[in-house]
């Protein structure tokens, strides 16, 4: 068949070619994008897979912790409580190698279980200890006692040598608690006498922490983090300083051979003697003088005591506090004027297991599993690590993590839906089109387009510093603060102390009289009997940053709202008019409705980008470590237990993973919890998204029209 | 909005405007009403019957209407009577202005911004519906409509018709039950969809959507419906269905209709008004306009020589 009589044959030319081209680099393209995001999430899944696997439910349940890294001696009857064995297990997958003779048994343990008496002295730490072992006690105290007798123990005997000057002191205050005779022995040390010249300095935690008690007048450009022991930080010496301390801090601060200490500009040799007192305290319990305790307690006394505050002094009785036998030993001992009644011994069996290890190894804990099998085996010893390395965030799980995004996710959708969907049905059903809603618009798209950091540095400066809080306790760093009525309540003196309240008497004082005072007293918070109206911020919060969040999020709501409002017929709105609804009634009956599926699926994607956003959060809501859930840890109660709570700070899912993969070192050690992390994190999206998917295919089939 | 001091600005146009419209009320009208006792022997759907008795229900009087702040008039110096109890048929070629009117009648035109009244007022039972203490949902609910593409909500059959009722608060169950049938039925739609009132509207016919609508309007017990094209989406049986209701619903409510079919006009209207680019040129009786118009106009349109 010549191609003359088809009319239709094929034509090779340029044209073709072309044509052909382009659709190649569009397949190479499209293709390119699917095997790389195959890739990824392959790799997510690959090596994130295995870790949620091994370590099973308990990843979802369990907070971040530390993780140990123990080397190991070999050892037999090593016990461990069985919930922890749990975790030890999780963390092992090799243990087969090592673990033998495994056994179940029960342990009991004895507790005691008693009521305290008003009046009752207590030390603070002690008061602590209890809380902490009774779950359901929060003691608001409103007396400390400073003259009610403290004891302490002393496991083995202790030797001492005492400056002469603690000497005088402590036997002033106890003559009786020391040996008659203690020999006096005089020795020729040096101080140094240090000209510290004006400017700034780079210097490393261990020298800012011997200058700290010293005279010296610094300020710190930025604080030390606790995962970055080795850091430098600028200091800022205001003008030139003349000091003098002891040797010891001499080598730590200003030693010039050592990196990241202050240099001196002149140095003098000053030569002192020191008188000092030996003596022996053998071991047993004591009995002293407050003042006497708080000297003991520079020469590495152990105590609990708060000597310089004194003993809280109990106004109420508490009933039913239980303590395990040997912390009640301790507790009566260092607490004599503790006023106890209807004792009775109760018993409680643990499962705990017991195992041998086989040989020489290394065993990964977190930091609970590691303090239980270190504790279970302290009267036994045979638990034994030679070293010990520690990897900050990469033990536990990532309970906290989740539930953090989880609130800022739910507080951050409740302000944009309410705001957002309350502007897109003004700017749809109710504005005038005009220049303002015009501005409106256009400023609208813009704030889609900032940068999220930005928004972040924003919910800092509005939320966290600014934003105004109704409370009869206002921070000193208040920008400002109007009165409002009298009604406030005075604060326990148990939460003055915590807090840093000053009371302050007289109730006429100006607002920054009053701020004056307090800052000068040291105080951050003021207590006058006035509630005031203070914008001070929400600090970093929950709440501020679902509010930034939500900021960040409004014009993307507003945008898919006010199109799914559009996307109602016209109809519908005069259908109802028509039949003598108001505007209101009719957008409410007649047109959310049907807006509905719109909105929905625009408020699902708009909580998988929120929950996805890390700069928006790292100023306003997110803290790398926190071992409390948000609502834990509160001590006040109703409403005020509310609040607090919005003002909690907790962790958040993309924070921690930023975190856990940018701030610590990578190792081993750390990649399961970073891929475990992302891998959680990646399938809690998945679900999101799958999860509006469904929503819209199910919402569009019951409504159509 | 209120434009009713505005009436005599310009008493030139008020008056030609007046020359051109076909004197409403008194004069061309006398003739028709010839013996009593002739029109007794006429069919019982004679558009003739009655044709101008009854008092007004809506009084419009030199009304001119802008949809741009009174930039351009769409609407010029219409003055009509509409009385109680029959249809009333507005045509005329698109754009002349007939739906632009039908929703001054319940004030549907507020919803667009930049209308007005540029002058004149309309009188519905006597009350300027224009003037401040004048609700226009209190107004809506006297003044029902019924729109050109049946607009059902996404609703069950029950709910739309209850819904008017349920937006002035009423809840009790047993009178909306009645309220709902008593408005079916005299839809003409009850026997159809008795057994699955429950069903989603939207599963209707076209015709008995539109149906609904009017069953929807009746529910809230207006004075007055207004029909805006109301069959022009419907097959031919539809339509006569519904033009059977609206010869039923003749008796209790005053209905206006405005329509592109003429046949619909003369077959269902007691009276009909031509419209031709904002104006009124022509009012009158059906049978006088159809068989014989005063004006060229009106005669070239329904003999379709043009619209």
């Amino acid at each position: 068949m010549g191609s003359s009589n088809n009319p239709f044959s094929k034509q090779r030319n340029s044209e073709h070619i072309k044509e052909t081209l382009v659709k190649l680099t569009f397949i190479v393209f499209t293709y390119l994008i699917i095997f790389a995001a195959l890739g990824i999430f392959g790799k997510i899944i690959y090596e994130g897979a295995p870790v949620l696997w091994q370590k099973g439910w308990s990843f979802f349940t369990k907070k971040p912790q530390t993780l140990f890294v123990n080397q190991v001696e070999k050892g037999e009857g090593i016990e461990i409580p069985a919930q922890n064995f749990d975790g030890l297990l999780a963390n092992n997958p090799d243990a087969d190698k090592w673990l033998t003779n495994v056994t179940e048994f029960e342990k009991t343990t004895e507790f005691i279980k008693f009521d305290l008496l008003s009046g009752s002295r207590i030390g603070s730490g002690y008061l602590g200890e209890l809380e902490s072992l009774n779950a359901d006690v929060y003691v608001l105290y409103t007396e400390r006692d400073t003259d009610a007798a403290v004891g302490f123990q002393l496991q083995a005997e202790k030797k001492i040598s005492m400056q002469q000057s603690d000497y005088v002191a402590l036997t002033k205050a106890d003559h009786k608690l020391l040996p008659a005779e203690t020999p006096e022995r005089t020795v020729n040390l040096s101080d140094f006498e240090l000209t510290i010249a004006a400017g700034e300095y780079p210097i490393g935690k261990d020298a800012h922490d011997a200058l700290v008690p010293t005279e010296l007048v610094f300020q710190m450009r930025q604080t030390f983090a606790d995962d970055e022991p080795d850091k430098i930080n600028l200091t800022l010496i205001p003008h030139e300083q003349t000091i003098t301390v002891s040797a010891d801090i001499y080598y730590a601060a200003f030693d010039e051979e050592e990196r990241g200490t202050l240099p001196v500009k002149s140095e003098q040799e000053v030569p002192v003697s020191r008188t000092f007192h030996d003596f022996t305290l053998a071991a047993g319990s004591y009995i002293t003088k407050p003042e006497a305790l708080s000297i003991l307690g520079k020469y590495g006394i152990q105590h609990q005591h708060d000597p310089l505050k004194g003993s809280i002094v109990l106004n109420k009785n508490i009933t039913g506090l239980i303590v395990p036998k040997d912390f009640w030993g301790i507790l009566t001992q260092a607490n004599p004027s503790l006023k106890t009644a209807n004792q009775s011994t109760v018993t409680a069996d643990t499962a705990y297991i017991r195992f041998d290890i086989s040989k020489d190894t290394e065993i990964l804990l977190d930091t609970e599993d590691r303090e239980s099998i270190a504790s279970a085996n302290e009267a036994t010893g045979k638990f034994v690590t030679t070293s010990e390395q520690t990897h900050s965030y990469s033990g536990g799980g990532v309970i906290g993590p989740i539930i953090g995004t989880g609130l800022l996710v739910i507080i951050c959708m409740l302000v944009a839906l309410f705001t957002g969907i309350a502007a897109s049905i003004f700017l749809n059903e109710y504005a005038r089109a005009g220049g303002f809603v015009k501005t409106i618009r256009l400023a609208m798209l813009n704030l889609a387009g900032v940068p999220s950091i930005v928004f972040g540095l924003f919910g800092l400066g509005l939320f966290v510093i600014l934003a105004p809080c109704v409370t009869s306790t206002p921070k000193t760093s208040s920008a400002m603060m109007v009165p409002l009525v009298k009604l406030g309540s005075k604060p326990e003196l148990r939460v003055c102390e915590q807090q840093h309240i000053y009371i302050c008497e007289k109730s006429n004082l100006s607002s920054s009289e009053l701020t004056t005072i307090a800052t000068a007293n040291g105080s951050k918070l003021v207590y006058d009997g006035w509630i005031w109206l203070s914008l001070q911020g929400w600090g970093t919060s929950i709440l501020a940053g679902g509010f930034t969040l939500a900021m960040m999020v409004l014009p993307v709501i507003i945008t898919s709202c006010e199109e799914s409002l559009s996307a109602v017929p016209m109809g519908f709105r005069e259908a109802s008019l028509a039949l003598g609804a108001s505007k209101w009634q009719s957008i409410r009956t007649a047109v959310l409705p049907y807006a509905f599926p719109g909105i929905l699926t625009a408020s699902v994607l708009g909580i998988t980008r929120v929950a996805g956003e890390t700069a928006p959060i790292m100023f306003t809501a997110a803290v790398a470590e926190k071992s409390e859930l948000p609502w834990e840890g509160l001590n006040s109660t109703g409403f005020d237990k509310f609040l607090d709570f919005l003002q909690s700070s907790a962790q958040a899912l993309p924070y921690h993973i930023y975190t856990v993969a940018g701030r610590i070192p990578q190792s081993e050690y750390t990649q399961p919890m970073q891929y475990g992390s992302v891998l959680v994190f990646m399938l809690i999206v998945m679900s999101f998204a799958a999860i509006s998917i469904w929503l819209r295919a199910r919402v569009r089939n019951k409504i159509k029209w | 909005m209120n434009q009713q001091d505005s009436a005599n600005i310009d008493p030139t146009a008020t008056l030609s405007g007046q020359a051109v419209t076909a004197a409403p009320t008194e004069a061309p009208d006398a003739p028709l009403r010839q013996d009593p006792a002739h029109t007794e022997h006429l069919h019982a759907k004679s558009i003739t019957e009655n044709a101008l008795e009854g008092k007004t229900m809506i009084k419009i009087e030199d009304l001119s209407f802008s949809y741009d702040k009174g930039k351009t008039n769409t609407l010029q110096n219409i003055s009509l009577d509409i009385p109680e109890k029959q249809v009333t048929a507005f045509i005329g070629p698109s754009g002349c202005g007939k739906s632009t009117l039908i929703r001054c009648l319940n004030r549907m035109n507020d919803l667009v911004e930049t209308s007005c009244i540029t002058s004149g007022n309309i009188k519905i039972m006597g009350q300027d519906i224009h003037a401040k203490e004048v609700s226009a949902i209190e107004l809506r609910k006297q003044v029902g409509m019924v729109f050109q593409k049946y607009n059902p909500f996404p609703k069950s059959i029950y709910d739309n018709v209850a819904y008017g009722l349920r937006i002035q608060g009423i809840k009790k169950k047993s009178v909306l039950d009645e309220a709902v049938e008593r408005s079916l039925k005299n839809a003409a739609l009850w026997d159809e969809v008795k057994d699955r009132l429950k069903d989603s509207a939207l599963g209707l016919s076209g015709g008995q959507q539109q149906r609904l609508c009017i069953a929807r309007t009746i529910a809230v017990r207006p004075k007055v419906i207004l029909m805006d094209e109301p069959c022009s989406a419907l097959d031919p049986i539809a339509t006569a269905k519904v033009e059977e209701l609206m010869l039923e619903l003749r008796k209790d409510f005053t209905i206006v209709i405005v329509t592109h079919s003429m046949q619909q006009a003369s077959r269902i209207s007691d009276r009909t008004a031509f419209f031709y680019l904002g104006e009124l040129i022509e009012y009158g009786s059906t049978t006088h306009i159809f068989t014989n118009p005063t004006a060229k106009q009106t005669e070239d349109y329904i003999s379709g020589r043009f619209g």
